[in-house]
């Protein structure tokens, strides 16, 4: 039954995308006159048909610009690419990219500053996704970005296992949660030992990853707490970890969670219709439970234009940007996907069309923004998500290390890193 | 040919040597910093540790597929079509991508819903997490590749089998030697140059490992399938590091050219002999 439903869904995404695709290679050949503007993006299946539909609409709206939308792999196989092409003045005018690597594109002087773009500071964007939000900081810098898919961290519940009224609201309430929801063949909890969900936990337990002043803490005791939270759920039983890293991960949990080998797991709010419309059982969208605080990290990309095209590009590039966050836009492309509707105009278009009250799971997220953390505008910040962070969380939950040890080895070689 | 030599494998050699001493992230201007990237690379334990599973998991290669290798031609080395679909069977494996090796075995094996922990599950042996379990996940991949090359491995032995003048099998069984003796004293001597063969091209694909290890675990659980040219992969394309990759390159290239003279050294001193 899982199989067959998983198979369907497929098929539907797969035959989606392909139409999409269809229609991309007909709209691949620019009319003549036209600007034509290439555009690197990095996702698959519905994501990137949806995108492929706004290009298209935004092709056929009007006369002078023809975007070419590219496919570039996953996030960081997409940045590498980029770099690649910026060290070899071939960038293209637009892409997006992870908000951890925003502050190093921006120190290296590869983004294009868009404050003197026409509207740019009176875009309607949610409070806690422009830069000046997702950054601490990023209002006293020159905007550089600009959100387009963006998430938080969720839980999903099966909701045939799980039928209380509400979600566990306290660290304590979920590892209690887990306990009762564990079964011989099924976890009743799981999360990837992933940087994005440790710094989750950081900032619930009162901390920051990286300190107001630049300080590289690693969360200091909230990192601890937070490791040691993960490690107390996995000792015990109740918590899968999966396999694999990054969205290798996550995709694995996702099929261990449609399975039914997991009750509860942790995943981005941009897996909601994926999850809703593959699984054979209700899917429960839930809020992160809170620490001593409630406080969840901010995902997705943003928009960035690279400043090594030509100016008639970014001018054209722009005018997409534009045309993305217009409500209509915005409000198509977060129902489709699940991503976040980044602008107020288009969270208040599905406010206004019933979408959210016939889709409530798509505004868990919507509502945690009140709690969004900012990360910090640290150069290094990627790094220390990479080749620090990840590697001290797997080898403490796999090697059942002290989580203090582990992070403060984590912390020395962050000083290296950092540089 | 000089020039398409100096062009696709001289000038990228020299051109890694040369990053090597530099800071470099693509981005900013490159900054000289002598063997800092070397030293980097000792100093955070990466070198050695990737090197160290490189050479854990192609020992087991090597091993394994030629033991499994010789085993498999032995086996199936006689007329008769049963023999002829096990060596298709056997060999089919070596055709098949690595990423749909890799999708294969993720799902078989998966530590809670895999075929081979509920196999192992249904006569009482707990699950093993092959790869999630930094102890267990590179010999996972050793086996992986095992499986992969074995085939190759086999078709080769075959080759060097079917070489082996019967006269000698027919003399050595009119002295009185049995199956066991004819295989240890005929068999095997005559197969040692198709054995040295096997191991020198089992050593380079597992030192060339990288799909598997990048569908499979991505280098984890913690860091126990790094295998050197991933780690090289890591280095430039997530952590945009162009000079420590560089460093590694290079030091990549000086462990296959001693492997490389040693394994030449040896065949001349057999060839002398």
């Amino acid at each position: 039954m899982h199989r067959r439903a998983f198979l369907r869904s497929a098929a539907a995404t797969g035959g989606a995308a392909a139409l999409g695709s269809a229609a991309g290679c007909a709209d691949r050949e620019a009319p003549r006159g036209r600007v034509v503007v290439p555009f690197w993006f990095m996702y698959g299946g519905r994501n990137r048909a949806t995108l492929e539909t706004l290009v298209t609409r935004f092709n056929r709206g009007q006369g002078e610009v023809w975007f070419r939308a590219v496919f570039q792999g996953d996030y960081f196989e997409g940045l590498a690419k980029l770099r690649t092409a910026l060290a070899a003045g071939a960038a293209p005018p637009l892409t997006h990219v992870v908000g951890e690597v925003v502050p190093y594109l921006a120190e290296a002087g590869v983004l294009e500053p868009l404050d003197h773009y026409p509207g740019a500071h009176e875009l309607p964007l949610h409070p806690a996704l422009g830069q000046a939000g997702s950054f601490r900081g990023g209002e006293q810098r020159p905007l550089v970005v600009v959100p387009f898919n963006r998430s938080t961290p969720i839980a999903y519940a099966n909701g045939r296992i799980y039928d209380a009224p509400a979600a566990p609201a306290t660290w304590l309430e979920l590892e209690q949660t887990a306990r009762a929801l564990t079964r011989p063949g099924r976890f009743g909890f799981g999360c990837p030992i992933d940087w994005w969900y440790w710094a989750a936990l950081v900032a619930q337990a009162g901390g920051h990853v990286v300190e107001l002043d630049g300080a590289v803490t690693l969360g200091g005791d909230a990192g601890v707490a937070a490791l040691g939270f993960w490690q107390k759920l996995v000792d015990a039983g109740v918590m899968k970890q999966p396999p694999g890293r990054d969205y290798n991960a996550w995709e694995q949990l996702s099929q261990d969670f449609l399975a039914g080998r997991v009750a509860m797991i942790w995943s981005s709010t941009a897996f909601v219709r994926y999850l809703e419309e593959t699984a054979d059982f209700p899917v429960r969208a839930l809020p992160l439970p809170r620490g001593v605080r409630a406080a969840v990290p901010t995902g997705g990309t943003h928009f960035v234009l690279l400043k090594s095209a030509a100016q008639e590009l970014k001018l054209a590039a722009w005018r997409f940007v534009r045309f993305v966050l217009e409500a209509d836009s915005m409000a198509f492309w977060a129902s489709e996907t699940g991503y976040l509707p980044v602008t107020t105009e288009a969270a208040g278009r599905l406010e206004a069309n019933g979408f959210f009250a016939k889709h409530p799971n798509y505004r868990v997220a919507l509502d945690q923004l009140s709690v969004a953390e900012p990360w910090p505008w640290s150069k290094s910040l990627f790094r220390i998500q990479r080749e620090v962070v990840q590697p001290a969380l797997e080898a403490a939950v796999l090697e059942h290390l002290d989580p203090g040890v582990a992070l403060a080895r984590a912390q020395k070689l962050a000083q290296v890193s950092a540089l | 040919m000089l020039a398409v030599l100096g062009v696709f494998f001289v000038y990228p050699l020299l051109s890694a040597l040369c990053t090597s001493f530099y800071d470099w992230d693509l981005l900013t201007p490159p900054r000289f910093v002598g063997f800092d990237n070397y030293r980097a690379v000792v100093a955070s334990g990466e070198l050695l540790a990737s090197l160290g599973t490189t050479l854990l998991v192609s020992g087991v290669v090597v091993l394994g597929s030629l033991l499994l290798g010789l085993a498999l031609a032995l086996a199936v080395h006689r007329p008769g079509p049963l023999a002829a679909l096990a060596r298709s069977a056997v060999f089919s494996a070596y055709v098949v991508s690595w990423v749909s090796v890799g999708l294969l075995f993720l799902w078989i094996f998966d530590a809670d819903a895999g075929v081979v922990n509920r196999a192992l599950g249904a006569v009482g042996i707990g699950p093993v997490k092959w790869l999630t379990s930094t102890s267990v996940a590179p010999f996972t991949v050793a086996l992986i590749v095992i499986w992969k090359v074995t085939g190759y491995a086999m078709v080769v032995f075959l080759s060097g089998l079917s070489s082996i003048p019967p006269e000698l099998q027919e003399a050595a069984a009119l002295d009185g030697a049995g199956p066991i003796s004819r295989l240890l004293h005929v068999t095997l001597p005559l197969l040692r140059p198709t054995a040295a063969f096997v191991a020198v091209t089992s050593l380079i694909a597992s030192f060339q490992l990288f799909d598997v290890v990048r569908l499979l675990t991505q280098g984890g659980p913690v860091r126990s399938t790094t295998v050197l040219v991933y780690a090289i992969y890591e280095q430039l394309f997530r952590d945009l590091r162009v000079g420590r990759a560089s460093a590694l390159v290079v030091v990549f290239f000086l462990v296959l050219a001693l492997l490389t003279w040693l394994k030449l050294r040896a065949f001349r001193a057999e060839a002398a002999a």
